[in-house]
């Protein structure tokens, strides 16, 4: 049975690939074969909150140690909301190099590969970072155009920071 | 060119643009200059009433006012921000090179600069302006707004301008009040974006505004700086901070600077985003920015931030409001492409100064420009002088060039047939009858020499873009303007040069409207005249040019 499982992140400062490597250590305990971040805006300051999805029922064991390496429980939620992006998804190991949009869909969980304003008739240099949103319900990867001729995803793992991110 | 807006001020300034009396602080006279103050600022806020049944009716920014343009740039960087590297002096001497006649040093605010770094950077300010004495140079701050981006600071020089600069920050800047205490900020908001921090973004303008109430400084101005960078800068923070203080927050980079970041790697260049727009949504953006398969507010277009480059966008939206909300371009210089120098090997934590560059002797993968070498901020102004060029600024005479492309624009929004021979101008207002026809001549003087690209541009066509003014808008973080658009597009004849005029008729106008102009090179346009999203890394800053001039708003009586 699949089930979600959300959580409030801890704050953790430096790039969102820093950010994520945390949170994939943090739920490791977990396997979960789904994980997605996103801003919840609903109180005066926005945090980030993970769902992670589970093909199976974590002992309760697994849930206290997650509880306490999180600082507070996980709950159990009906999954990720609309734009939620997703930091591992099955098929992401093999999507390392160059690709074309076909062989994403067809290598991964990732449901289809956008263009903005461009067709994605292109191969796809993924950097060995992929960071597809959830769309009405499905797995969409956003990608543009880049130098040489290739596409790529509109995330990149560590844009430019000005005076440290400030 | 008109100086209609400081048509309120004019009585309270017997001598030379200043009313302010440096040597009598007696309370009494402290006492007088508030109340004569505050019937300029009360008159001043009925003029920004959009436009709806506002008793004032005088029109701002006439028409051949007699003032002249002046380049600048509000953005420029200094060995006294970490991530920059060179001299005060570095900085003004290009600047002066490369065409400019003011330019505004804006380091990072944080618990480093305000401590250390201020008092460095203010008595180099000073041996800068003796130095280059035809160059203005203003001492402002790269501010961290809490909540959101940054934003240029600045006010002209002044016995109290450093003392309110060190205050504003100490107070106000969002890296300062989101550091804990035990590194020397004041704890105060989670991060420097988060929204914890809007309020206080309101309170620093207030407290600007309060200083210019109280005399002790002629005018503050305040500018969003690469607005839609990182997404942080929410519609209705840019209302607020707009509506809190119209004197001061007065607009936006329309175009970030780091104009040569996208060169590529093999060109000598970095190779990343232009304006090193590469970002995506973070945990402190607003979601409406979110990219889509159709855009990416996340990147520049044509060289523009994506709140100005798109017709009926954010700019737009403010716009269609009936209040003025000014764009600039600047050079956000901190490390120049091409050159060999690498910053100092100071402590910028500890000391608020990376040191004096050091020469490496190599070329340095760099992404930024010199102070006005590829953007440029024109104002019109009534003299070199720099209370004029700020209340050029806030008039919203404004023009923001790249590359050169133009040399020269006039621009003229007139109804003759209800007797307005006159006109106003870029940034102005006017008022005409309903049912009258408003007649917009565009005057363009084309590029007659090599920019400093090498080549001389040559300006492709002309847009003018109006749009309905609707007033002052329910939803706040409303983003779009879906009545603006571009309503002619006047090509350029090849082979054209000097003065090219052209003109268009607004028909029996029933309801009151903006316009504006942008201009292009014609290099880098999509299907509809618009600007392409700029290549990450694939991108020749040369060969996309624009230019866009500040609106006009016509009120219907």
């Amino acid at each position: 049975m699949v089930r979600w499982l959300g959580a409030v992140c801890p704050p953790v400062d430096g790039s969102a690939a820093h950010v994520d490597h945390v949170l994939l250590s943090t739920v490791d305990i977990l396997a979960a074969d789904l994980v997605c971040t996103h801003a919840d805006h609903t109180g005066a300051v926005a945090r980030t909150v993970m769902t992670a999805r589970l093909n199976h029922e974590p002992t309760a064991a697994v849930l206290a140690e997650l509880a306490d390496r999180l600082g507070l429980p996980a709950v159990w939620v009906a999954g990720p909301p609309e734009g939620a992006r997703c930091v591992r998804f099955p098929g992401q190991e093999a999507l390392t190099g160059v690709h074309s949009a076909a062989e994403i869909v067809a290598a991964s969980a990732i449901d289809e590969v956008v263009g903005i304003g461009v067709a994605v008739d292109s191969p796809i240099d993924t950097r060995g970072f992929l960071r597809p949103t959830f769309t009405e319900g499905r797995l969409v990867l956003l990608v543009e155009q880049a130098a040489g001729g290739v596409l790529r995803p509109v995330e990149i793992a560590a844009p430019h920071q000005c005076c440290g991110g400030h | 060119m008109g100086a209609g807006h400081d048509h309120h001020h004019h009585e309270l300034e017997p001598v030379d643009g200043s009313w302010r009396d440096e040597a009598d602080d007696r309370p009494l006279s402290v006492a007088r200059r508030r109340f004569l103050t505050g019937m300029g600022v009360a008159a001043a806020a009925t003029a920004v009433g959009a436009g709806t049944a506002a008793a004032d009716q005088t029109p701002r920014n006439q028409w051949n006012s007699g003032d002249r343009w002046y380049a600048g740039d509000h953005h420029i960087h200094t060995k006294y921000s970490p991530d920059a590297q060179y001299e005060v002096a570095t900085q003004v001497a290009n600047a002066r090179r490369y065409g400019l006649d003011w330019v505004v040093i804006t380091d990072h605010g944080g618990v480093a600069h305000q401590k250390f770094s201020i008092d460095q950077v203010a008595p180099d300010i000073e041996a800068a302006r003796r130095q280059f004495r035809d160059t203005l140079v203003y001492q402002g701050l790269e501010w961290n707004i809490p909540g959101a981006e940054h934003a240029t600071v600045f006010l002209p020089p002044g016995r109290h301008t450093v003392d309110i600069l060190r205050a504003f920050e100490a107070a106000y800047d969002g890296g300062v009040l989101s550091t804990p205490v035990a590194q020397g900020g004041l704890g105060k908001i989670q991060r420097a974006t988060s929204a914890d921090g809007e309020p206080y973004a309101l309170a620093a303008l207030r407290y600007l505004d309060a200083q210019v109430f109280a005399g002790r400084a002629e005018i503050a101005l305040m500018l969003a700086n690469h607005p839609a960078r990182r997404g942080v800068d929410s519609p209705h923070e840019l209302r607020g901070w707009r509506d809190t203080a119209p004197d001061v927050a007065i607009g936006m980079e329309g175009a970030p600077g780091h104009q040569a970041s996208a060169i590529t790697e093999a060109n000598g260049g970095r190779g990343d985003g232009r304006g090193f727009y590469e970002a995506s949504p973070g945990v402190d953006s607003f979601p409406g920015y979110a990219p889509t398969a159709i855009e990416n507010p996340y990147r520049t277009y044509g060289g523009f931030d994506w709140m100005t480059a798109k017709v009926g966008g954010v700019w737009d939206s403010l716009l269609a409001e009936g209040r003025p909300w000014t764009i600039t371009a600047t050079s956000d210089s901190h490390q120049v492409f091409g050159d060999t120098f690498a910053p100092g090997t100071q402590d910028h934590a500890t000391t608020g100064s990376r040191g004096a560059p050091i020469d490496s002797g190599v070329v340095q993968q760099y992404g930024d420009y010199w102070p006005g070498q590829y953007s440029s901020t024109l104002v019109g102004a009534r003299s070199r002088s720099y209370v004029d060029i700020m209340r050029g600024l806030r008039a919203g005479k404004v023009v923001a060039v790249h590359g050169r492309l133009i040399d020269g624009l006039e621009l003229r929004v007139r109804a003759r047939s209800d007797g307005d021979t006159r006109g106003v101008s870029i940034g102005g207002r006017t008022f005409v009858r309903r049912g009258t026809d408003v007649e917009v001549t565009i005057e363009v003087t084309l590029a007659s020499r090599a920019n400093f690209g090498g080549f001389v541009p040559k300006l492709a066509k002309v847009d003018l873009i109006a749009g309905a003014v609707t007033g002052p808008s329910a939803d706040r973080d409303a983003m779009t303007a879906p009545g603006t658009a571009v309503v002619e597009t006047f090509a350029v004849p090849a082979g054209a040069r000097g003065k090219i005029r052209f003109t268009h008729v607004f028909p029996r106008v029933d309801r009151a409207f903006y316009l504006r102009l942008r201009g292009s090179d014609g290099k880098q346009l999509d299907a509809a005249g618009n600007p392409l999203m700029d290549v990450p890394g694939d991108d020749d800053p040369w060969s996309d040019l624009w230019f866009y001039a500040n609106p006009v708003f016509v009120d219907v009586i």
